[in-house]
């Protein structure tokens, strides 16, 4: 099965469980839990489903395309049910047959792992899915964001498509995967990821990035400053300023000292876009609850 | 005699939770119905990945009775005048559910009171179980708990099932949202059918043939058989790993183990390297030749009883050779970078917020290092132990430490023996993390040593001056393993190092790190030294507490020394002339305190034992300075035993507190010279005497 087809299969599979199918955030972010239909949905009383891919940059991560298994640039198939029903467990491996998997003839075990982001303020408790051995999805139940305890709890699964993609076609490299119409990986993304590689860790602008960080994190105050908040533009202007740390990062440009600082630095607004987003909820009388 | 079981069925629960919550359960319960008058009953505590079980054989149908005595008002006030029973009397006897004429009295301090002893029938055993079962679970803690759904309920992992049977009947309970039934579920693959459990002591067995085996010893039974036949299969044996086999037997509900090949071009790597990615990632054993050597071979614990597809070996061969291949492509970038080039990025990592970088500390550590090579006037060259200092930390920034924080210093130590190291430097790199507090070898090289003596020392220092210092159980920073490494590298390399002293360099070398009050800081940390000290001499040297006192007292600024003369102490210490030295030696320290050295007037003695006395102290201190130049203490403390007659007599004989004042003062001053000798090799009166030999 081609990365395409997985997408779509998984999709079609989690919208036919009520999940909305939404589309990747139109920003850099390292994770598909800072889009907003995560980090922002998971706050507050109201029921929601939703499944959608999210390119993840992750600069540091970068190997110039020498690394058969890293990408600085991976996908991610993130799906959230809130609350998380009871069968979540059942929900998900049935999903795994929507990708020509059969758990009658594979060893699938969850085992703990728990997942924490200092810079969004966010932790929760989970496992990762083990198919044969191969981790193939990170799955957490969220229990706080953005400072914020949680009730209800959602599930959180995370499908790292390009390992399953590998794994699933027993290649030995990512860029051999076929991405779809027999086109492979590699022909559509090698040379982005070793020009991503070379602009992370050679080229990149450390004073320019820092600038728009400083930037971007006065934008975000003021956003959120403003009267009402204004909540998504402050968490997107958030997120520019966890995505400019990230480069100045991979960059080494951020000393051991400064770095503990910045991550509080992202963390403050975060949870103030949060608290922002579960008041502007309760004004707008929370209207999906009883969506269900 | 009816039995109980119960099982909560959840979703999978951390390996390393369970065996705490099995112990938890099993105690909580116990002693739950020890309290509701149920005596000897064993509860047992089962689990899988998926469940935890209790089992209790041996319920009697119905608690026992038990007999309280109630005390009531006063006689005074429980009966009127005409002797008719007031309101409290009526009252009290209601209370207890007895009529009046059945209250007792009671003759206590305070007066006569009312009293009467009611039985407490027994209940239902379900009905206590009913209460005392929801009681302790709902208490259970665990290292991280979790809500889940609408977050009403707080445990380890969402819960899904309740079977709570007492025989073959249901005991109504409600855990978690959950009601109690008899009906469960098997093996999530193998029979995820749902079925009923006709009694208590049926569970085990339907769940057994349900493919889930509950009972965690069996698990580890069957794992370890089925390693060793795949390892014989394969002319091999499994390279041990008791904790990650433990690790196993928890992640399942059955117990299954396959063999997988691994392509033998990776066996090239460090072994260190092919174990740890293999148990780090995958928490797969490897196999190995009779010589030790790895073989391309692992085992992959499963959670099933077969491979029917031969999907799950060849999944796991897939995932093992793209960990393997990943870690030699980190061991190749590794290598191609060398390790000099990443001497500057020591600045980019945090050893401590207040006390900065990595290469600060180096920087520290190398200073410290070459002032004690210096101070012990060892042959090596300061300026290659500061380059020293900062080459044997670089493989905290290799890809290879950075995925393995465990293969810290080995790889340092691969990598600079791969770049044609002198064994000197990069045997210090392997080694300088060692001894892990008194475990293990010191390490094998003089570099090594000195680095992993400052190292130590640095920490210690930068810790106690921002005021971490370890109090009760809380050493976050493992200080009291770090002190224990420093005193076990001094002692066993035989250096007169003065940890006293060092501890005041290594602060002093923090600079202004080392805060307002240095002087404090570093008396701080050579108390809590001088406790490692004597741990060493008791746990390590093995001489008893007593002894390690009465040598440590005489000082402790030369370890070696100290070690010598505790074995020699503890070899004598509790012969009759050491025991009597011991009583004679606290009544020298109680005359003589605070009384300074003088000269001793011969002519003023009086008494022969004094005369005595003076003259085999006098040979005694020409013996004691020759034994101790050549550290001869059995014969020090054979010469100290030669003087307990005649130290005796004088006691016996001569009284010191006498009335003449110059008499007195001459008789002090005779025992303050002994006292003095004496206290340069140990402090006797710190001798147990009392029947103890510890």
């Amino acid at each position: 099965m081609d990365l395409q087809s997985m997408i779509l299969d998984l999709q079609r599979y989690w919208a036919a469980r009520g999940c909305i199918i939404q589309q990747p955030l139109d920003l850099e972010v390292g994770a598909g839990t800072m889009h907003p239909e995560t980090f922002l949905r998971v706050l507050g009383p109201e029921p929601y489903r939703v499944a959608y891919v999210q390119p993840s940059r992750r600069p540091a991560d970068a190997r110039y395309g020498l690394n058969p298994f890293r990408l600085g640039r991976h996908l991610q198939l993130q799906v959230i049910l809130k609350p998380s029903p009871d069968d979540v467990q059942e929900l998900y491996l049935r999903s795994l047959e929507a990708l020509g998997v059969d758990p009658a003839v594979h060893d699938i075990r969850f085992e703990e792992d728990n997942w924490e982001s200092p810079t969004l303020g966010a932790w929760g408790v989970g496992w990762q899915v083990l198919l044969d051995g191969m981790e193939i999805t990170q799955f957490t139940y969220f229990q706080q964001a953005g400072g914020v305890e949680l009730k209800p709890i959602s599930a959180e699964l995370t499908y790292g498509l390009e390992r399953i993609a590998m794994f699933l076609g027993r290649k030995q490299s990512i860029y051999d995967v076929e991405w779809g119409g027999g086109v492979r990986y590699g022909e559509i993304r090698l040379a982005d990821e070793r020009e991503a590689s070379t602009y992370g860790f050679e080229v990149a602008d450390v004073e320019m990035l820092r600038r728009h960080l400083e930037d971007w994190e006065g934008e975000a105050g003021r956003c959120l400053d403003h009267d009402p908040p204004l909540v998504m533009p402050a968490l997107e202007a958030t997120l520019k300023t966890s995505h400019l740390f990230n480069l100045l990062d991979a960059r080494g440009a951020v000393s051991v000292t400064e770095r503990v600082g910045l991550i509080g630095r992202v963390r403050r607004n975060a949870t103030r876009a949060a608290r922002a987003y579960v008041a502007q909820r309760e004004a707008l009388g929370h209207p999906l609850l009883g969506a269900e | 005699m009816a039995t109980f079981a119960l099982e909560l069925r959840t979703e999978e629960i951390p390996a390393n939770a369970l065996p705490g919550a099995r112990a938890a359960l099993a105690d909580g319960l116990g002693s739950a119905l020890a309290e509701a008058g149920y005596a000897g009953l064993e509860v047992r505590v089962l689990s899988t990945s998926r469940r935890l079980i209790v089992l209790v054989d041996g319920l009697p149908a119905r608690q026992a009775d038990r007999s309280e005595r109630l005390t009531g008002p006063p006689v005074s006030v429980a009966f009127a005048a005409d002797g008719r029973p007031t309101k409290a009397a009526e009252g009290f006897a209601r209370k207890a559910g007895v009529t009046v004429d059945r209250l007792e009295t009671e003759r206590t301090d305070k007066g006569e009171y009312l009293a009467v002893t009611v039985v407490r029938p027994g209940r239902p055993t379900a009905e206590i179980l009913a209460e005392v079962v929801p009681a302790v679970i709902g208490a259970m803690r665990f290292p991280k708990m979790m809500r889940w759904g609408l977050g009403d309920h707080l445990f380890v992992r969402p819960v899904h099932g309740l079977v709570a049977l007492l025989d073959d009947e249901v005991v109504p309970i409600r855990l978690f949202g959950v009601a109690s039934g008899r009906t469960t579920t098997g093996h999530r693959v193998h029979a995820p059918a749902a079925v009923d459990i006709p009694s208590a002591g049926d569970l085990v067995d339907v769940l057994a043939e349900r493919g889930v085996v509950v009972d965690p010893a069996e698990r580890r039974r069957r794992l370890d058989r089925l390693a060793a036949e795949l390892a014989a299969g394969a002319g091999c044996r499994v390279h041990p790993d008791d904790e990650l086999v433990a690790e196993h037997v928890e992640l399942v509900e059955h117990p299954g183990l396959l063999r997988g090949a691994i392509d033998p071009a990776f066996l090239e790597l460090p072994s260190e390297v092919v174990v740890t990615t293999l148990r780090a990632h995958q928490k797969c054993l490897i196999l190995e030749r009779e010589d030790g050597a790895l073989a391309p071979f692992f085992l992959a614990v499963t959670d099933r009883r077969d491979d029917p597809a031969d999907l799950v070996r060849q999944g796991n061969e897939w995932v093992i050779g793209a960990r393997l291949a990943d870690a030699r492509f980190f061991f190749d970038e590794d290598r191609k970078r060398g390790v000099e080039a990443l001497v500057p990025g020591l600045e980019r990592l945090e050893f401590h917020r207040v006390l900065g970088s990595l290469a600060a500390k180096a920087g520290r550590v190398g200073e410290l290092a070459a002032a004690i090579a210096d101070r012990l006037g060892l042959a090596v060259d300061g300026s290659e132990l500061r380059r020293a200092a900062h080459l044997v930390k670089t493989d905290l920034l290799t890809s290879m430490v950075v995925e393995f924080p465990e293969l810290q210093g080995i790889m340092g130590g691969h990598y600079l023996r791969l770049e044609g190291a002198d064994e000197a430097l990069w045997t210090a790199a392997r080694d300088h993390y060692l001894p892990s507090g008194f475990d293990g070898d010191i390490p094998s090289s003089v570099i090594g040593r000195l680095l992993g003596a400052a190292d130590r020392l640095d920490t210690l220092a930068g810790l106690f001056a921002v005021g971490e210092i370890p109090s009760g159980s809380k050493d976050p920073f493992g200080l009291r393993r770090a002190a224990q490494a420093l005193v076990k590298i001094v002692a066993e390399s035989g250096w007169a190092l003065d940890l006293g002293a060092a501890a005041e360099g290594a602060v002093a070398g923090l600079g202004e790190l080392a805060g307002s009050a240095p002087a404090d800081t570093a008396a701080a940390l050579r108390d809590f030294l001088a406790e490692r000290v004597r741990r060493y001499l008791t746990d390590r040297v093995g001489v008893g507490g007593d002894a390690a006192d009465a040598v440590l007292a005489a000082g402790w600024a030369d370890l070696p020394e100290l070690v010598a003369r505790a074995r020699a102490l503890d070899r004598v210490r509790t012969s009759p002339e050491m025991r009597a030295l011991g009583l004679a030696f606290k009544r020298v320290k109680n005359i003589t305190e605070g009384a300074a050295g003088a000269a001793v007037d011969p002519g003023l003695f009086s008494q022969p034992e004094e005369g005595e006395l003076h003259g085999a102290s006098a040979e005694f201190a020409g013996r004691l300075a020759e034994c101790v130049a050549d550290r001869r203490f059995d014969d020090a403390f054979a010469a100290m035993g030669e003087l307990a007659e005649v130290l005796d007599r004088f006691f016996v004989e001569v009284l010191v507190m006498t009335d003449d004042e110059r008499v007195r003062a001459n008789r002090v001053a005779l025992l303050t010279g002994l006292r003095r000798d004496f206290m340069t090799i140990a402090d006797l009166s710190r001798l147990q005497i009392d029947g103890g030999n510890q």
